[in-house]
Order: structure tokens, then C-alpha cells, then sequence
């Protein structure tokens, strides 16, 4: 369960850039949680915050009562994310960077080996696993970095944009991953400036325009809100312009 | 099974971990770590080639051929050359050609009317044709002009003594030169080169790898999602320290050993070089370099994260190797005795140490603790501010 209340961040030397200026949300256990909003909305530095990589200018969040500054040590061993930045270490297999960050999370031995084994064809990436990252494709690099995220079963995942670059059946393949991930009662926060990726993922959706949450809810929430007839008008009903969708 | 709450591992686990993964990641790069490792076996070779110049130019210097026009003019020179040791040769008609050419060092052209004008009471006249610009002749003009002087010497005293005078009073100031040099420090001058060769596998060993675990990873876009698993900022600092020393440790121990195996079995050329590089030196070699190497990679893993890609940190590393290339020449430029506080300036402290223990003295525990305690010092420093500037958000400004 994570709860957001008035975050605040604000880059540049005099912090004259607002990313995120006041939001608050709550994502549920059992959910996957959406952030849409267009680039520039703010989706991964909230996330950011989120991932406790960048501290708030105000406001506070907590992921299960751990608040993501104070309890930051605390946070980390037990939410898995997959950030803007994914980049893998070229010279090592797809499994060696995968076992990385499970050993780093105090993992070890046969227990570690198999759940490689099992996020390996969980997210089909058998053929790859033991090459060299630095002959994979953009798929191929996501889909490892998706299970270096979940090496060490973490209870909320944070994924920032995690479709780009996937083909079809990769996409496919991760939306049951998900699904399956929920439905053992996880907490998911998922970004994207896609539309159909939210509406087909998502059980609930925040929408995020210029820093701050326009709206929220489910999808028949906001089309009933926006008083539109789809979920597409209604969101180009709430942000005040199809800006920044893609359709 | 969901686990709501981990214990994680333990934090000295997660630095092994990641020095682990540091070194591993290394030596998978297999161009590097060549690059990394060649000058050290190329470095003794080097060594053994100067060594064959300097012999051979000290066997110049012993034995002295001499070309010499109108041998028959002063028989008596000629004589005193020959006793000296000193092949004497008849010069090529050419011989100021080929002294230009380079074909000959030195050529002693005695004058046609030398009998003569010895004989009328004028000095006679002998022409040495050499060509100081060529650093191969110097030893046999040296020699040859020292022997001309002994020979101007020894025909004076005789005119004096036949004339009842003491030659003593031509000759009121008496030198007596008192070489202090042991004859390891006469020898070891060439093997400074070792002492410098040392110093250089200690500060380029760990650089490659250094740049490559920081600004590297912040190139690669993959510091930021290591930074949101439970490994702590000074842990990633002090794992990846520890590989980069552990490396930058295996440089310096094999230059070493190979400078110790090349001095000890390479059939090297006898010039007075009487200790060499032993197991003893080697040892003393040790200590005075780890600390240095425990400095040196602290102080590169910060350089290096400070650059957003590896091409900046290798401008900024470029610099600082300039620098500190430069310092252990400041002496020279000084010109006296080293000032006692250049001893506690990383580097340039181990290069003064270095050059201690090859010429044979005593490292003194007091000026080794010395500069153990500030290279241990600023490493400690340096990698404070490693691990904090892996705590600030703009790290994470990689792109």
C-alpha cells in the first residue's frame, strides 16, 4: 500500500522547475495503479520519489507505513523497480545481472538459482539469459531489467514505462506477469503516457497534468466524470488537450 | 510466501558482492585489462635495453681505439697512448669527413713540424677533430683529452726536474677528489627507472577499472536503479574500492616481479651494478606502494564519479596524472637537498622512499608511518566524498 500525500519536488539551481507540485494518491494492495499523464507530467520523478532515489521538496509518502526518506534502508529491501534509468552491465549474462541485485538483496545459493530460473521463463528470455547484455536487443534489455526487479519478490513494484520497446507478445506476456503478480495481492505502480497500455493493465488510473493529479479513479470513474463519452475524450477533457497522447 | 519484512543481507556481504561483481566485470573486458597489464611486462624489457646502451657506452669508454694522423711525427705520444692502454690506429686520409659523418668518434692529427718546434723550444701542436653534439663519442673525447693533459703533465714535470726546479711549484693546488658514492647508488642511477616504472603501475593499474565502475555506470544508466536496491552508498564505495585496490595490487605485483626475475636471470651486461633488484628491495617496494595504492584508487573512484560519461572522467583523471608526474621532478628543479615536507606529498614521498631502498639505505619506521598515515588519511577522505556524492540526486543526472 503506498500513500502519497502533497509531494512536492522542484529541480534546477533556484528550483525554479516544478516537476511534481502537490500530489497525493494511494495505491491499494491487489491493484495496479496507473500514472498517466503526457511527457513532462511528472511520472517519473514521482516515481523516483517513490524508488527513494530523490528526496521531496514537501509533502511525505510512505510504501506500508515506511516513509520512503526516513525508513529509506527499510523501503528498499522490499519494493522492486524498474526506473527511467535501466541500464545493464554489458560484459555480464543476462542472468549474472539478474543475480547481481538478487545477492545484493541477500539472496543466495539454490533458493536464488531458482527463482532466476523462474523469472527467466516467466518472462521467456531462456535463449538469452546466459549471452552477453551487450548484444541485446531493446526488448531483450527490458525484459531482464523486469526480472532484476522482481529477483527478490519484492510486495510493491514500481515500473516506469515498462512496455517501451516490447513487441506484442512481450507485452502480452508482461501484462499476465502482472496480473498474476496482483492477484497474489501485490501493490503495482505502472507509468505511461499510452493510453491503451493503462486501460488494458490497470485497475485504477491517476491521471497527472504539469506536476499535479487532475484526476482519479477507475476508467468508468473518469469517463462518468469527465461527462465524455469515451475514456479518450475524457481525457483529453481533463488535461484541457490531447497534448502529449499517444493514441 | 510473501515476506513483508527482510533482514536483507549483511552490509560487509553486500561490499563483497559488489567487489565481486566489480572485478568479474573487469576482467570480462579483456582489452582493458591487456592494456592494463602490458606495461608491466614491457617495462623490464625497456629496462634491459638501457642498460645494454649504458654498457656499451662505458665499454667505450674503457677500451679507446684512437685513429691518429702522423703517428711518426711525435713517437714519443704515441708511446705514452699505447701504455695508457689505448689502441692507436693510423687515421683514413679523410678522417675530417668521416668525423662529420659519424664513421669515427675522435681523430688525433699530430702537426707535420711537431719534432721541429719541440725541438726549437715551442710547444707543438696536435689537433683533435671530434664532434662534441654526438653523445656516443663524449667518453672517448673525455678520455682522449684527459690523456693529453697527462701527457702535457708529465713532459712538464720532467722539463722542470731536468731544470732543478720542483714541479711542486707549478702546480700549488692539490685536488684530491673523495667519490662518496656506494657502489649501489653509483649503480642504481638506471635503476631509478624501476623506482618510476613502480610508481606509474600503482597509478594506472586501478584507472581503467575506476572510470568504468563510476563514470561508466552513470553512462550506462545503471547506477540509478542500483541505488534503489539495499546496497548503501558508502557499501557501493567501499566494494567498489576494494576491487579496484585488489586489481591495481595485482599491476603492481606483477611489474615487480617481473623487473625482479628480468635483474636476476636476464643474462643483463656487467657494469657495476652490483646489487640489483632482490627479494629485499622487493619487499620494501611493497610497503612503501600500498598505501599509495590504497590512495590512488580512493582518489580515482571519485574523480571518476564526478564525470557524467568516461570521456570527462578521463580528461579530469588526464590532468591530475599530469600533475602528479610532475612532482617527484620538483627536486630537480630546486636544485638542493629535498625539503623534508615534499617526503609527506603522496607520490612524490613514495618516489623518495623508493629511491631510498635502492640505493641501499635504511627506511626509517618514523618517515614510513609518516606516509602511511597521510596517504591512508586522504584515502579515507577521498572516499567520504565517494560515497556522498553517490547519496546526492545529481548523480543520477547521467543523461
Amino acid at each position: 500500500m503506498i500513500a502519497v500525500d502533497d509531494i512536492a519536488k522542484a529541480f534546477g539551481k533556484r528550483r525554479e522547475i516544478a516537476a511534481v507540485a502537490g500530489v497525493s494518491f494511494t495505491a491499494a494492495d491487489g491493484e495496479i495503479t496507473g500514472l498517466l499523464g503526457p511527457n513532462g507530467a511528472g511520472k517519473t520523478t514521482l516515481l523516483r520519489v517513490l524508488a527513494t532515489l530523490l528526496r521531496p521538496d514537501a509533502g511525505t509518502a510512505t510504501i506500508d507505513g515506511r516513509d520512503v526518506v526516513r525508513d529509506r534502508h527499510e523501503v528498499r529491501r522490499n519494493i522492486g523497480v524498474l526506473s527511467d534509468a535501466r541500464g545493464l552491465y554489458p560484459r555480464l549474462t543476462g542472468r549474472e545481472n539478474i543475480r547481481y541485485y538478487g545477492t545484493l538483496h541477500g539472496a543466495s545459493g539454490a533458493a536464488l538459482d531458482a527463482r532466476i530460473d523462474e523469472l527467466v521463463h516467466a518472462l521467456a528470455i531462456e535463449d538469452i539469459a546466459d549471452r552477453r547484455a551487450q548484444g541485446y536487443s531493446q526488448g531483450e534489455r527490458m525484459k531482464v531489467a523486469i526480472a532484476r526487479a522482481l529477483v527478490h519478490d519484492p510486495h510493491t513494484l514500481l515500473l516506469d514505462e515498462p512496455t517501451n520497446g516490447l513487441d506484442i507478445m512481450s507485452t502480452r506476456a508482461l501484462r499476465t506477469l502482472l496480473h498474476g503478480l496482483r492477484d497474489q495481492g501485490r501493490c503495482l505502480v505502472f507509468s505511461s503516457h499510452v493510453m491503451q497500455e493503462v486501460t488494458a493493465l490497470c485497475d485504477r488510473i491517476v491521471i497527472l497534468g504539469h506536476g499535479r493529479v487532475v484526476a482519479a479513479g477507475t476508467a468508468a470513474e473518469l469517463v462518468a466524470h469527465s461527462g465524455a463519452a469515451t475514456l479518450e475524450d475524457a481525457f483529453v477533457a481533463l488535461l484541457g488537450s490531447g497534448e502529449g497522447l499517444a493514441a | 510466501m510473501m515476506a513483508q519484512t527482510r533482514t536483507g543481507g549483511s552490509g560487509a556481504a553486500r561490499i563483497a558482492t559488489v567487489a565481486r561483481k566489480e572485478l568479474v566485470d573487469m576482467t570480462r573486458d579483456r582489452r582493458s585489462t591487456l592494456l592494463t597489464l602490458m606495461p608491466a611486462i614491457a617495462g623490464p624489457l625497456f629496462l634491459v635495453l638501457i642498460l645494454q646502451l649504458v654498457s656499451s657506452q662505458s665499454d667505450r669508454s674503457r677500451e679507446l681505439t684512437l685513429p691518429v694522423a702522423g703517428q711518426d711525427n711525435a713517437p714519443a705520444l704515441v708511446a705514452f697512448l699505447a701504455r695508457q692502454q689505448v689502441n692507436v690506429t693510423p687515421a683514413p686520409a679523410d678522417y675530417d669527413a668521416r668525423v662529420r659523418a659519424g664513421d669515427l668518434d675522435i681523430v688525433l692529427a699530430i702537426d707535420p713540424h711537431f719534432a721541429a718546434d719541440v725541438a726549437s723550444g715551442r710547444p707543438g701542436t696536435v689537433r683533435l677533430v671530434y664532434d662534441r653534439s654526438r653523445d656516443r663519442a663524449r667518453a672517448a673525447i673525455d678520455r682522449t683529452e684527459a690523456l693529453l693533459r697527462a701527457f702535457n703533465r708529465e713532459w712538464g714535470r720532467a722539463r722542470l726536474l731536468l731544470r732543478g726546479v720542483s714541479p711542486d711549484v707549478a702546480n700549488p693546488l692539490s685536488v684530491d677528489a673523495q667519490d662518496v658514492a656506494t657502489p649501489q647508488s653509483s649503480g642504481s642511477v638506471v635503476l631509478f627507472l624501476v623506482a618510476y616504472y613502480a610508481l606509474f603501475a600503482a597509478l594506472l593499474g586501478g584507472m581503467a577499472m575506476a572510470l568504468d565502475a563510476t563514470a561508466g555506470e552513470r553512462e550506462r544508466a545503471s547506477l540509478e536503479p542500483l541505488l534503489a536496491t539495499p546496497v548503501r552508498p558508502v557499501e557501493l564505495a567501499l566494494g567498489k574500492w576494494l576491487a579496484v585496490i585488489a586489481f591495481d595490487g595485482i599491476v603492481v605485483a606483477l611489474t615487480l616481479t617481473v623487473f625482479y626475475l628480468t635483474l636476476r636471470f636476464a643474462p643483463l651486461p656487467a657494469i657495476g651494478i652490483p646489487f640489483l633488484f632482490g627479494i629485499h628491495e622487493l619487499l620494501r617496494f611493497v610497503v612503501v606502494l600500498l598505501p599509495l595504492i590504497a590512495l590512488v584508487g580512493a582518489a580515482l573512484l571519485y574523480v571518476g564519479a564526478r564525470g557524467r560519461t568516461q570521456k570527462e572522467a578521463q580528461a579530469n583523471v588526464s590532468l591530475i596524472l599530469t600533475v602528479v608526474a610532475i612532482v617527484p621532478l620538483l627536486p630537480m628543479f630546486l636544485q638542493r637537498k629535498d625539503p623534508a615536507w615534499l617526503a609527506l606529498v603522496p607520490v612524490s614521498g613514495q618516489y623518495s622512499l623508493l629511491s631510498r631502498a635502492l640505493r641501499g639505505e635504511a627506511l626509517p619506521a618514523i618517515d614510513l608511518a609518516m606516509s602511511w598515515g597521510v596517504c591512508l588519511a586522504l584515502a579515507v577522505l577521498a572516499l567520504l566524498l565517494f560515497a556522498r556524492l553517490l547519496s546526492r540526486e545529481s548523480v543520477l543526472a547521467g543523461e
